[in-house]
């Protein structure tokens, strides 16, 4: 019983860095229709940022996080600055090869800088645990399923009450009509692209407080995609409920059906497969995702 | 207020759209400008907008003046905080988003925002439907409530001037006449000057206090909508009437010769 309840918390820490990735990759397809495949990559260029300043430079932990998020936005609005103002409006498939572009020369440019070991960040819940009873916790875990849900209860509330986050809502929706009323179309397209990558930064130092830091945990962005793609790609509770599920059947794959054997065939690690299997099942019942909604037509 | 003079402008730098097009929008006036499609109306009014990005759309000579300012060169969203707002063609609602949101958006410009419920009270004192399906789907709405929904958006921020684009397109003869009452209403009540782009040119004299036709990229005649509704032109080319002020029988257009005078 103990064993299953640490997978589960487990899995929901995975789930929370996947969810967060998501998140990021909704809220730019959201505001600006631009599918970003460069979001495991910009994870990854915040977590070597924040191994920079914690571990070269030694500056404290929690500002390290904070440089870490702030050279995120910034890396963000840059991004939408020279690549993607001037896509507004071009066909999908141009949009994303310019992010499968931007991929490789992210992973590129931060191989030149930070070469290609892997290094690993002494946070100040490195090697901790909580004990509750017979469970054993790491506080790892703990703070990354507790930032994630505070950061998701604020993503929820900004864009159903706020009134720029209503606004980024109809932008997405209609660019053109949202310029009608008033909104500053560009400005929010480089929010848009500032927040996202400032929450993809912060899955990428979560995701190095769980294993390294190193330029292959970019792939995880693939996962997130996965995660948002099952949740239903505009919405964000799905992106959240997607990376949550992942997160688990990962975890539960990885303890449980790894290793198996079927006569003479041998499982392997199928935690990877677990994943995308989940994703194709639920996409055959609902193409359009858990919470994806067909568009809204009158006949 | 709105002075638009001597406008040209083209489409993917090669289509003349407009060839000088001149009018003026004074101050708490309903102004409306016919002509068929393809006349250049909603050229116009985009241009005005400034949405000419998305379109291809470029200003070759002209000017726009908006109170004293001259506005060529503003965006979209510049325009909206000098007070122009745009009811786009075809009833752009955001059709995902409520009711609510759509009206919440409308008021994206509105400067203190201690005025928004006050607003809201009185814009949907308008049209009461609206308040009913607050927190419905925009995009279910029925034409007549979505065309409603765009004009109680755009009044949210307190404009000095609304310019639509044919409001009546679509929608049943009985909603089109409920909802040029209400527009003239809105004019007179809140002092909001309108430019009113129309092919329904009957409608659209009914309520506007001067009058633009539109051929071909150009002004073909002006005047004040009395002047024009008793048009000998006017009333057989746009409003459908003959010479004798009755409707038209069918062997009147099978014997058609007369030309349209300013075509010469």
């Amino acid at each position: 019983m103990e064993k299953i309840i640490e997978i589960l918390i487990n899995g929901l820490s995975t789930g929370a860095i996947y969810a967060l990735l998501a998140l990021g990759f909704v809220l730019i397809f959201k505001s600006t229709g631009i599918i970003n495949f460069a979001q495991g990559e910009l994870a990854m260029v915040g977590a070597f940022v924040c191994y920079s300043f914690a571990m070269l430079m030694n500056l404290p932990y929690i500002l390290a996080v904070l440089i870490a998020l702030v050279i995120g936005a910034l890396l963000g609005s840059v991004v939408d600055l020279l690549f993607f103002r001037r896509m507004v409006g071009e066909p999908m498939f141009s949009t994303i090869m310019v992010t499968v572009g931007l991929a490789s020369i992210v992973t590129c440019i931060s191989g030149i800088i930070w070469g290609h070991d892997v290094h690993s960040i002494q946070s100040p819940f490195t090697d901790k645990t909580v004990a509750m009873g017979n469970l054993v916790i790491s506080q790892g875990t703990l703070y990354t399923i507790g930032l994630s849900i505070v950061l998701i209860i604020l993503f929820i509330l900004f864009f159903n009450r706020s009134l720029l986050g209503i606004a980024m809502k109809g932008t997405a929706e209609d660019p053109d009509t949202a310029g009608l009323m008033g909104v500053n179309v560009k400005k929010v397209h480089m929010l848009a692209w500032a927040i996202g990558t400032m929450v993809a930064v912060l899955a990428g130092i979560f995701l190095a407080e769980q294993s390294f830091v190193r330029l292959s945990m970019s792939h995880t962005g693939i996962k997130a995609m996965a995660a948002a793609i099952l949740g239903g790609m505009e919405s964000i509770g799905g992106a959240i409920l997607g990376g949550v599920i992942i997160g688990v059947v990962e975890g539960l794959a990885a303890n449980y059906l790894s290793g198996m054997e079927l006569g003479d065939f041998h499982f392997g690690d199928i935690k990877d497969v677990a994943a995308f299997a989940i994703m194709i099942i639920v996409l055959m019942i609902r193409p359009h995702g858990i919470f994806g909604k067909e568009k809204v037509e009158r006949v | 207020m709105l002075k638009v003079i001597n406008l040209e402008t083209t489409y993917n730098d090669i289509i003349l759209a407009l060839k000088g097009v001149s009018l003026e929008v004074p101050p708490n006036r309903i102004v409306t400008v016919l002509g068929a499609n393809g006349a250049g109306k909603t050229t116009t009014i985009n241009t005005i907008s400034g949405i000419r990005k998305t379109l291809d759309l470029a200003i070759e000579d002209g000017s726009i003046e908006f109170e004293g300012q001259v506005i060529n060169e503003r965006e979209p969203h510049q325009v909206v905080s000098m007070g122009i707002l745009q009811v786009p063609e075809g009833r752009r609602v955001f059709a995902e988003l409520t009711v609510d949101e759509n009206i919440i958006i409308g008021s994206y410009t509105l400067q203190s925002r201690s005025h928004y419920l006050r607003n809201r009270e009185s814009v949907l004192g308008y049209f009461p439907i609206l308040k009913e399906r607050g927190s419905q789907l925009a995009g279910y709405l029925s034409g007549g409530e979505q065309q409603m929904l765009v004009i109680a958006r755009a009044l949210m921020p307190e404009p000095k001037l609304i310019m639509m684009d044919e409001p009546s397109l679509g929608i049943a003869p009985l909603v089109v006449k409920e909802i040029f009452q209400i527009i003239d209403r809105i004019n007179r009540e809140k002092h909001v000057a309108m430019l009113l782009v129309e092919q329904n040119a009957n409608v659209a004299l009914s309520i506007a206090h001067h009058g633009y036709i539109m051929e071909n990229g150009r002004v073909v005649m002006e005047g004040p909508s009395e002047v024009l509704k008793e048009d000998r032109d006017i009333k057989e080319f746009y409003l459908g009437l003959s010479e004798m002020g009755a409707k038209k029988s069918f062997r009147d257009v099978k014997h058609y010769k007369r030309r349209k005078r300013w075509l010469s």
